[in-house]
């Protein structure tokens, strides 16, 4: 097909156009990226702590920012939230900023602020303990976590969950989409509805076999796995309060709704005021 | 070797366990994933007999290691253990106390969905692939392929967004952890072996004796030297003819 003239200065202004329009939507952007500069204060000693906006039943439908959230009023370091759909430089969120320095990923979060603001939330344990510890904090974000996000995602409608209502239903259910890829790669994504349910009730029970009659897990103190177990299960036991997982908790493991009880009253006093309207 | 193996022929009358693994046989360890080495220690310490059968046709969730028994495929090393307790009556956790069979699971967890991201991670990112530890160096062109897929896989796990030293790091607080665990005991739990020891073995194993090469491999030796002595005291239990079954051919072994 050969072009006339004509087509050619046709072909010329649309491209034109199209060049102007490209132009245009990203100065906009610029412009719009400009306006939601978030609000810190660089020079002060505030830690902020970038997540998701509150959900109605629970302060946050994920659980690594009340793991977050619950070690830093655990261990009184002054915070500021700030709630915004801004993800770190690992694409995840909650992320931190505190004199400057973005800490992505809530783990490496809390080892930087122990070393910053000297804090150690395990200084009374024993060394096994300590181990164990760690082996329960892993559990729960690499294990548990799999099983519950297949449930909520995967297996049962995700706009039960309680998401704040800013994120949109598409934006959900791509989540969903992605995260079921993940699972697959992960592992967790493999197994069928029926077994995940029961690595999840093997995961409940293990918990609730050593937490016991204790107040948390290692005693009368709280400490890094106690803020990790309590931000996954509070998903279970006040978010997801029609799922099988909460019968389960209710009449398998009466223990770790009483574990959730203790952690929100002694640290979150202010639970029912901060859950959105 | 194509993934997608032939299937073997069961004599699905008897009581044998076949117990199917990756053709992966290492110069230094009987096989390069964790999972077989942990679910043929499983076998090996319940006394259950079996026939060990090396292909590379994979489980119906995609992965190794896989059993089948009296006609029933099993996959996954876990649910394969489950099994295998309540068909021959196993319980490897009997000795144990209620909580120690639930840090048990939390190691069992940290070490299989933390620890093996850690592994991978190395092995496929940061490792000198002729450092793998096979008779044969993987082909170049299939080394980058697999890569791709594991770099799919540990970025959606998470592992994978981490850099090499966080990765590391992360490593080593594992190992940390579970030599703390540890002590000066036996086995985990003392001097009875568990369940447990069979998975820990499994990875631990690739570390110390495949990848000697690596720098959690000197970590071990330099800080954490009682998982050393521990995979020793494993092998020297379960594993007494390590050294033939390296040396073999990578067809059945009947035990």
């Amino acid at each position: 097909m050969r072009l006339t003239f004509g087509d050619t200065r046709l072909l010329a202004l649309a491209a034109g156009a199209i060049a102007v329009g490209v132009v245009l939507f990203l100065n906009a952007s610029r412009k719009q990226r400009k306006r939601k500069k978030l609000p810190y204060k660089d020079e002060s000693d505030t830690v902020y702590v970038v997540q998701i906006p509150r959900g109605k039943k629970v302060p946050s439908p994920s659980p690594f920012p009340i793991k977050l959230e619950t070690y830093l009023r655990i261990a009184k370091i002054p915070y500021e939230n700030v709630f915004a759909r801004k993800f770190s430089s690992k694409g995840k969120i909650p992320w931190i900023r505190h004199r400057g320095k973005d800490v992505p990923d809530s783990q490496f979060a809390i080892e930087y602020l122990n070393e910053q603001f000297n804090v150690d939330l395990e200084a009374h344990l024993t060394k096994e303990e300590r181990a164990m510890s760690r082996a329960f904090l892993k559990m729960v974000e690499e294990n548990l976590y799999w099983a519950l996000a297949c449930y909520r995602f995967i297996h049962d409608d995700v706009r039960k969950a309680d998401y704040p209502s800013v994120i949109p239903t598409w934006a959900l259910l791509l989540f969903g989409r992605r995260i079921k890829k993940y699972a697959w790669g992960q592992g967790m994504g493999r197994h069928s509805v029926e077994e995940i349910f029961h690595i999840t009730k093997l995961d409940f029970e293990a918990i609730s076999d050593y937490l016991g009659d204790k107040k948390f897990l290692f005693g009368d103190k709280p400490c890094v796995a106690d803020c990790a177990v309590f931000g996954m299960l509070v998903q279970v036991v006040f978010n997801q309060t029609y799922s099988p997982h909460n019968a389960l908790i209710k009449s398998e493991f009466p223990n770790l709704e009483r574990f959730c009880w203790t952690m929100r009253n002694a640290f979150w006093p202010d639970w029912d005021q901060i859950l959105a309207a | 070797m194509g993934l997608r193996g032939s299937k073997p022929t069961f004599d699905d009358s008897s009581n044998v366990v076949y117990f199917i693994q990756i053709p992966l046989r290492g110069l230094r360890v009987p096989n390069l994933s964790p999972f077989p080495l942990k679910l043929e220690t499983y076998l090996r310490m319940a006394k259950i007999p079996h026939e060990s059968i090396m292909i590379s046709t994979l489980s119906s969730k995609g992965k190794t290691p896989w059993i089948r028994h009296r006609g029933k495929d099993v996959a996954d090393s876990q649910f394969c253990i489950e099994y295998l307790n309540k068909q021959f009556g196993v319980n490897l956790n009997e000795h144990l106390t209620k909580e120690q069979q639930a840090v048990s699971r939390a190691i069992l967890k940290m070490v299989e969905e933390n620890l093996y991201w850690v592994l991978v991670c190395y092995r496929w990112f940061f490792m000198n692939p002729k450092d793998m530890g096979l008779s044969q160096n993987i082909p170049s062109l299939i080394f980058a392929f697999i890569r791709r897929r594991v770099r799919k896989y540990a970025n959606g796990q998470g592992m994978g967004r981490h850099s090499q030293e966080e990765i590391f790091h992360i490593g080593k607080l594992d190992l940390q952890a579970l030599s703390n665990y540890l002590g000066e005991k036996k086995f985990l739990f003392g001097d009875q072996p568990s369940e447990t020891d069979c998975s820990v073995f499994g990875m631990l194993a690739q570390f110390v004796f495949s990848n000697i090469e690596s720098p959690h491999c000197a970590l071990i030796k330099k800080e954490f030297p009682n998982l050393e002595r521990y995979c020793h005291t494993m092998r020297n239990t379960f594993w007494p003819d390590w050294d033939q079954v390296l040396k073999g051919d990578a067809s059945s072994t009947k035990l």
